[in-house]
């Protein structure tokens, strides 16, 4: 039994760093708006490492699994506001259809895009994000292009003291209850069959489906539970954040990308990775728009460059390499 | 007992018929050795057998039942282990892992667990001689150890038939000899089919095989026990060129 144990060690420092991040937002006065933007971004790469960094597989459509859950969660509040005797329970409701709205997309994708390889499928997922947005405008599906606006059914139920604290703190917690449960399943998933099939497959696909692997099979768990974990992201993120959606911000490109940087930053396919990718890519990003606003992106290109060109494997990645085989290494995933 | 079995398989690439009506029956247990100059179509016969193509005419059975159309990751489980002619290591896994994963979707995959997975690969990482590189990434071994890692990866699968490609091209005489005398235990040990396949008529094949198969622009030249084979004219010409003008 122990030795199962020692396979679960590196979940320790991902709850430490996400312990210690907590209580510096608790802690520190006015650190607790930087706190929720880093555990945005840890989530978010937690949540994309699943797909991106187990299969190797860029998909550029990620956010519209994000803009799915926030209206699983903005139609939940702003259809069901009425029944009485809900209470908080609309939230979980509101996630449980964030999770099935994001999952029935990725199934629909997947199905039609897994089937092409490498660059084929990056381009063909391009497009998905916006297509989705120009298809809830132009079909004028659940309000079209003016969107959701549920703030007064959620000052309704919870009552207004109760939304606000939603909005300003437990909305936060949810997103860093999301990345722990994320990064928990990476350790599972890279623990069990499923995780070395995919390095498998990442590796080399036709030698994998020679070895007896159903490589189409693992991809789409692999894209499911990311997208699934991407649809909680938007609607915990997004929707009870800031009680609104609209479809041009929630399928915003914009997102995917940081996604794909915060990834490949930290380690691709690493545990550790997408943390500590999200801790340097949202620090900088907070720090350099205080200090030099309006020329961050000048100073943060280059940043990014040299740690790709410094470690290409992801900084975590290195770290990984160079702690095989050490008693550090055993934490190092 | 014919354990494969391969009716006038055909495959074309365009206008090019890389496998042309090809019929072959390989025994439990048999060690045949496949020859042919480069570009005979040997590499797309195993392809055909491991299912990374499918033929347009003939037919493929495995024991028996018919697995022409089946899906390459449905053939493994039921005995077919392959090596690459230039090995394919998953490359940032470590050696461990990779000959793992064989035994993981193998023809044992459904019973065995990740850890028993991992038992199998020491096991097979001792009898290689692997041991030092056994937490290394497969990507950093050398060609010859990565050979030698695949071979283990098919083993670890418990293949009926275990297909090598050009398994011993580009290694030392010595590497050739200890693998030959490995490859051989491990076959009649499990009672293994081994289909080797090789560009020029080698020491090693020969020293092994019981049957030689002659490949020659796709088709089948020579099938016949070894030393038959060695002996035969068309064989000699593939080989040397001309028609013998002593």
């Amino acid at each position: 039994m122990k030795n199962q144990a020692v396979k679960y060690y590196p979940m320790l420092p991902v709850l430490a760093a996400y312990a210690v991040l907590f209580l510096i937002g608790r802690n520190m006065s006015g650190m607790w708006q930087l706190v929720a933007m880093l555990l945005f971004y840890c989530a978010l790469g937690q949540a994309f490492n699943i797909f991106l960094g187990m299969t190797g597989y860029v998909d550029f459509g990620y956010v519209a699994f994000m803009g799915v859950g926030t209206y699983g969660m903005a139609l939940a509040i702003s259809r069901l506001a009425h029944i009485e005797g809900l209470g908080a329970g609309i939230i979980v409701i509101g996630f449980v259809l964030a999770v099935l709205m994001s999952t029935l997309l990725s199934i629909a994708v997947g199905a039609v895009a897994l089937r092409l390889r490498g660059a084929y499928f990056a381009i063909a997922t391009i497009g998905v994000n916006e297509g989705f947005r120009f298809l809830i405008e132009g079909a004028r599906i659940w309000n079209g292009s003016e969107g959701i606006i549920f703030t007064a059914q959620l000052n309704q139920i919870l009552g207004r003291e109760a939304a606000s604290a939603l909005a300003i703190f437990w909305a936060d917690v949810f997103v860093l209850t999301i990345a722990v449960a994320a990064a928990l399943v990476t350790l599972i998933y890279m623990r069990s069959k499923i995780g070395y099939a995919l390095t498998a497959l990442r590796e080399d696909e036709d030698a994998a489906k020679v070895m007896g692997i159903n490589v189409t099979k693992f991809k789409i768990i692999a894209f499911i539970t990311s997208a699934s974990f991407a649809g909680l992201v938007g609607a915990s993120s997004w929707a009870l954040k800031t009680p609104y959606v609209f479809p041009p911000e929630v399928f915003e490109i914009h997102y995917t990308i940081e996604a794909i940087i915060i990834v490949l930053l930290g380690g691709a396919g690493t545990l550790l990775g997408p943390l500590v990718g999200g801790l340097i890519y949202g620090i900088s990003k907070y720090y350099l728009s205080i200090f030099i606003p309006g020329f961050q992106l000048l100073i943060f290109a280059p940043i990014i460059i040299v740690i790709i060109v410094v470690f290409p494997e992801g900084v975590v990645g290195m770290l990984k390499a160079k702690t095989r085989n050490t008693a550090a290494g055993r934490f190092i995933v | 007992m014919t354990l494969l079995q391969l009716d006038n398989v055909t495959k074309r690439f365009g206008g090019l018929v890389a496998v042309d009506h090809v019929s072959l029956e390989i025994d439990t247990g048999q060690f045949v050795g496949i020859v042919g100059p480069n570009g005979s179509g040997k590499t797309t016969l195993f392809n055909l057998i491991s299912g990374v193509f499918f033929p347009e005419e003939g037919h493929v059975y495995f024991e028996e039942v018919d697995i022409t159309r089946m899906p390459p990751y449905k053939r493994a489980p039921l005995g077919i282990g392959r090596t690459f002619q230039i090995p394919r290591p998953f490359s940032s896994a470590t050696v461990r892992e990779n000959i793992a994963v064989g035994a993981m979707f193998g023809s044992l995959g459904k019973e065995l667990s990740v850890d028993d997975s991992m038992a199998v690969a020491d096991q097979l990482i001792e009898k290689l001689d692997l041991a030092t590189h056994r937490d290394k990434a497969a990507g950093s071994l050398t060609p010859v150890e990565k050979k030698m890692m695949e071979i283990g990866r098919a083993l670890a699968m418990k293949p009926k038939i275990l297909l090598m490609d050009e398994a011993m091209a580009g290694m030392h005489p010595s590497d050739i000899d200890q693998m030959v005398a490995f490859t051989r235990q491990i076959a009649e040990e499990e009672n293994i089919s081994i289909v080797a396949m090789v560009e020029h008529i080698m020491r090693a094949v020969i020293g092994m095989a019981e049957k030689v198969i002659v490949l020659h622009q796709g088709a089948k030249l020579v099938d016949a026990p070894t030393q038959e084979a060695l002996k035969d004219p068309k064989v000699v010409e593939v080989y040397l060129g001309g028609s013998g003008g002593r």
